[in-house]
């Protein structure tokens, strides 16, 4: 209408509404004496025009007509129509809901189960693959990177590094003085900082411990946008010069843990690898570095004190050496500068940069800079979960999948029962939107009763997955916000999984002809037409359940696969330990001085039957080889002549009770002074030794043709390695007193003692020799060995607590399928039964139609298990993506449970008395 | 009140009971009585008014903030509710009584029309 704008007439309306249903009592008292006062003046009128007051009266409400219609188009005038429709609606809903609340527990209970699952995993989720680092604009945060082909210049590197499937290499650490000259001159960024993220020793508050500690440029807090909650950052001045700057910022947490919040810790001493640092600042609580999302190195000190801090290489400082790679470069593209214009002058910087001051040999090549998106750091949870994450996801959507499923199914039923009453509410006017629109709200209002259950379940299951996936010994743990996405996704699939459930039995519903189920009643012979749908849905639950539990059983093979792995070592009651000795205090030759002083007390403690330090313990995911040239055999350039080596202690045979199986194995005769000796293992002994005794030859670990021969005095039998995924390598092993430098090792403890009782005495042991030496990583050998199995066993674990919950909810659905259609057909039954059926045959009779419809089920889901596992091959270990086993167990579980189900209502179709079921009618 | 006999009178036609009512409280604040004897009278008691439907009238004009409404006291003394037209009453007025008046001439013209004058 013209005159009033839009906009001000819909505000008007607006006000006027919320007035309306906020003075809701008001406005009907209002419309009560308005039309009151209306009726006595037209009274009044008539009286004074000669009628008699009764007469008066009468023709006065006859003129105006039925208050009641006419106040009901009031409230539609207002808006109030809907509001009170609603009300209505939900009244209805909540008492139909409490009238069977069997019903009501089963459906919002197992809606609950789901959504909780998709809630908690969707917020882990979130986490691992979609949070921001927690710093200004972090997507225009860039990510150095270079891709190259196999003769790349970068030979020597220490950071992540992946071959890609076409041959070539990409890396995202760079040599620290092509860094500098780039940063000098960042072409299209306002700044380049670089970081380097390393575990070391540092002394907090008179307590050794191993921290994690990001040695950053001066310009890093100032590329990132950051600033410290309280003191200052790191700041150019303090990386001016090598050695300057013996200052560092702590994390939130270390401030909360170690100094309780206080603002004294300004100002305070940790020792670090031996250098004594300042804190000058504290992070704000969610930084969490540029490296990750997850978790924040516990200091961040400049870079200049690289050369104090860690262990000096040949070429000395890595800060001067311009062909080590090992520096993580991040940095902001200037505004209004195109990414690719950026990209290009860096491209230029960088090939300079290299080419002046790298070694660059010929066939050497100069990989291509690459800016790549730095809003997550160097993504190395995708890389780590995005799989599982997916499977996870996929599966908690297939479980909630389920749920509707069974929802749908159990309000079908429910609907025939109810079919009467929607043929009476439309015989008495109601529009089919209206029963709809009902039918949604009971449906809606039972999602969301599920929801809130689901929510509260997230909420406190939010912290169960990551738990899965941190290792038993290390208290960092990724933390799991609750935040308003988790809380809008939630709300999402409520409103989906209400509209899902919800809309099939509210179309049936509506497609009611009233005359035909009035008239029809409950008399029905043989099975209807409308049981169809119904037995869709259960099919559809058995389909989703055998995808479930074919997936559940792959996993479980493949833990078990893993874990029943004969490693070729005692792995039980064997407990490991890091000493990590600072490279500045024990110089090369000091630090095999301090393993042999710490072999010595820690293998005499009481209770501990062998100790041995080794440069790897097994199966923890981590490795070494060196070369291994026998006698006489040369170094020929590109030939692969490495080998796993193990770097260990006199006792480390009888330690992991590795059986020798000729020769000898190390004793204390091997001292640093005598000739060197090797142990090798049978797997070497096959493949470099074909058809000769190799005890007493003579090999060199190195290229070096003046390095020492070592002489091979035994042969032990073959371990697992690094992984529980790959066979026994060839291994050869050497006692560490013969070596000029050990650096850190892990001690091995053959002892029946816990882990919690091992800690005093092995940290008093420990700090007796050096007070500044922490014990770390104190673990038992199977704890980590679960550790590297985190991932296997939580979709092990995750995917045999959602099998066990579809097969439930496949069970309450084809439960309430049959004993729906056993309820419709008594009459039948009864009429079969008079005319002679056993009762077996009619139980049979109900068994085999369950049967055909869990049949046709499992066969829709093994051909779904079948396209769904050969996603995860990857992911499986000692077991095939079609495994028959897995396959045909699956099935027995399924039928089992499909029978037993069907079980009560064929016994009751079977106990049907013909009488009763005649007269029933 | 005189009430003429209901065969004599014109029923409205529809969707001017608005524009009436719009009319009936520019000349002055009224009470829903009010407005219906106030329209009988200016049209000279020609128009049938259905009194039931006056109220939801009032109540939907009120919503679109064309009149607002107020509690005061009537003539004989009791309480009663006046609506009086608000500036985005008046507007609409303008806008529905111009409008009325131009299709009013138009449909006047056509009706006038004759063979001669085609």
């Amino acid at each position: 209408m013209s005159g009033q704008s839009w906009l001000g007439r819909k505000g008007a309306e607006l006000r006027s509404w919320m007035r309306a249903v906020r003075y809701r009592s008001r406005v009907e008292r209002e419309m009560d004496s308005e039309l009151e006062f209306h009726l006595e003046a037209l009274t009044a009128d008539l009286i004074r025009a000669g009628q008699t007051p009764q007469e008066a009266a009468r023709k006065a409400r006859v003129a105006l007509g039925a208050s009641l219609t006419h106040k009901e188009e009031m409230r539609a005038s207002l808006g109030l129509r809907w509001v009170d429709e609603l009300g209505a609606d939900l009244r209805y809903a909540v008492r139909i809901l409490r009238k069977s609340p069997g019903f009501t527990a089963i459906a919002a209970g197992s809606l609950a189960l789901a959504i909780g699952a998709n809630t908690a995993i969707f917020s882990v989720a979130k986490v691992l693959l979609y949070d921001h680092l927690q710093i200004p604009h972090p997507d225009e945060l860039k990510m150095l990177r270079w891709i190259g082909d196999d003769k790349v210049v970068a030979h020597n590197s220490w950071g992540d590094f992946d071959n890609l499937a076409d041959g070539t290499q990409t890396s995202s650490v760079f040599a620290y003085p092509v860094y500098h000259e780039m940063s000098l001159h960042p072409a299209g960024m306002e700044s380049l900082a670089g970081f380097k993220e390393d575990g070391m020793n540092a002394t907090v508050r008179g307590a050794a411990r191993r921290v994690t500690v990001a040695e950053v440029t001066g310009n890093y807090y100032e590329t990132l946008g950051v600033r410290p909650q309280i003191g200052r950052a790191v700041q150019p001045s303090d990386d001016a010069t090598k050695g300057s700057g013996n200052v560092a910022v702590i994390s939130d947490a270390l401030w909360s843990k170690e100094f309780g919040r206080s603002p004294d810790a300004l100002g305070q001493t940790i020792t670090l690898n031996q250098a004594k640092l300042t804190i000058v600042g504290v992070n704000p609580p969610r930084f969490t570095g540029a490296k990750n999302v997850l978790e924040s190195p516990d200091l961040f000190v400049p870079i200049s004190l690289e050369p104090l801090l860690t262990v000096q290489r040949e070429k000395g400082s890595d800060l001067v050496n311009p062909d080590f790679w090992w520096l993580n470069v991040v940095g902001r593209v200037k505004p209004g500068v195109p990414e690719s214009e950026a990209l290009q002058g860096l491209r230029v910087q960088f090939e300079a940069a290299v080419r002046a001051l790298s070694t660059v040999k010929s066939g050497d090549t100069i990989p291509r800079l690459q800016l790549a998106d730095g809003s997550r750091g160097l993504h190395w949870a995708d890389r780590m979960f995005k799989k599982p994450m997916f499977v996870l996801l996929g599966l908690t959507g297939l479980v909630l999948l389920l749920a509707c499923a069974n929802i749908a199914n159990l309000l079908l039923a429910r609907g025939a029962q109810r079919q009467r009453e929607m043929s009476v509410r439309m015989a008495l006017g109601a529009g089919r939107v209206r029963v709809v629109r009902q039918l949604l709200t009971e449906s809606l209002l039972l999602a969301t009763l599920g929801g809130c259950g689901g929510l509260l379940l997230g909420y406190f299951c939010r912290n169960a997955l990551p738990s899965l996936l941190t290792n038993a010994w290390d208290d960092a743990s990724l933390r799991v916000s609750f935040d308003w996405t988790v809380f809008a996704c939630t709300t999402v699939i409520i409103l989906t999984t209400g509209v899902l459930f919800g809309l099939a039995p509210a179309w049936f519903a509506a497609r009611t002809e009233v005359s035909s189920s009035l008239k029809e009643a409950a008399q029905t012979t043989t099975r209807r037409r409308r049981g169809m749908s119904g037995k869709a849905l259960v099919g559809l639950q058995v389909a989703l359940s055998t995808m479930l539990v074919v997936g559940a059983g792959l996993f479980l093979r493949t833990l078990t696969a893993l874990n029943s792995q004969d490693v070729g070592f005692n792995t039980e009651h064997l407990v490991l330990f890091d000493i990590n000795p600072p490279a500045a205090r024990y110089p090369r030759g000091k630090d095999v001085a301090l393993h042999a002083e710490l072999e010595k007390r820690i293998g005499s403690l009481p209770g501990v039957q062998h100790a041995t330090p080794a440069a790897t313990a097994y199966l923890g995911d981590s490795m070494s080889n060196s070369d291994f040239l026998p006698d006489g055999e040369k170094f020929v350039e590109g030939k692969h002549t490495a080998e796993d080596i193990n770097v260990v202690g006199n006792d480390f045979f009888p330690t992991l009770g590795i059986r020798m199986l000729s020769g000898r194995g190390f004793n204390s005769q091997d001292t640093a002074t005598s000739p060197k000796v090797a142990v090798i293992n049978e797997a070497l002994a096959k493949k470099r030794f074909p058809g000769v005794n190799p005890i007493g030859r003579m090999f060199r670990d190195d290229r070096d043709e003046k390095a020492d021969l070592i002489r091979i005095v035994g042969i032990c039998a073959d371990t697992y390695y690094y992984t529980l995924r790959e066979g026994p390598p060839a291994q050869f092993f050497l006692p560490y007193v013969q070596q000029k430098e050990v650096h850190g090792m892990t001690y091995e403890l053959r002892t029946a003692m816990s882990t919690a009782s091992l800690v005093p005495v092995l940290r008093s042991t420990v700090q007796g020799i050096d007070r500044d030496l922490p014990v770390t990583n104190l673990r038992t050998q199977r704890e980590q060995i679960d550790a590297t199995l985190q991932i296997e066993r939580a979709l092990a674990a995750l995917t045999s607590g959602f099998g066990v919950l579809a097969l439930a909810l496949a069970c309450v659905g084809i439960y309430g399928i049959m004993a729906y259609s056993v309820a419709q057909r008594t009459n039948e039954i009864g009429i079969r039964l008079a005319l002679g059926a056993q009762p077996g045959q009619v139980r049979k009779m109900i068994l085999r139609e369950s049967t055909w419809l869990t049949l046709a089920g499992i066969a829709v889901g093994v051909g779904g298990a079948l396209a769904c596992t050969r996603l995860v091959q990857s992911m499986l270990y000692g077991v095939k993506p079609n495994d028959p086993t897995t396959i045909v167990a699956g099935i027995a579980v399924l039928m089992t449970v499909a029978l037993a189900a069907t079980w009560i209502p064929a016994r009751r179709a079977a106990a049907v008395q013909p009488m009763d079921a005649l007269r029933h009618e | 009140m005189v009430v003429k006999s209901e065969d004599k009178q014109t029923e409205l036609m529809q969707g001017t009971l608005d524009l009436l009512i719009l009319k009936a409280v520019s000349l002055g604040p009224l009470h829903g009585y009010g407005v219906l004897l106030r329209i009988q009278q200016i049209s000279g008691e020609e128009l049938l008014i259905q009194q039931g439907s006056l109220y939801p009238a009032l109540y939907r004009l009120e919503h679109q903030g064309v009149i607002a409404s107020e509690w005061g006291d009537s003539e004989n003394n009791r309480r009663a509710k006046y609506y009086r037209l608000t500036t985005a009453g008046r507007k609409r007025l303008e806008a529905e009584t111009e409008k009325w008046n131009r299709m009013a001439g138009i449909i006047a013209g056509i009706l006038r029309t004759t063979p001669e004058s085609l």
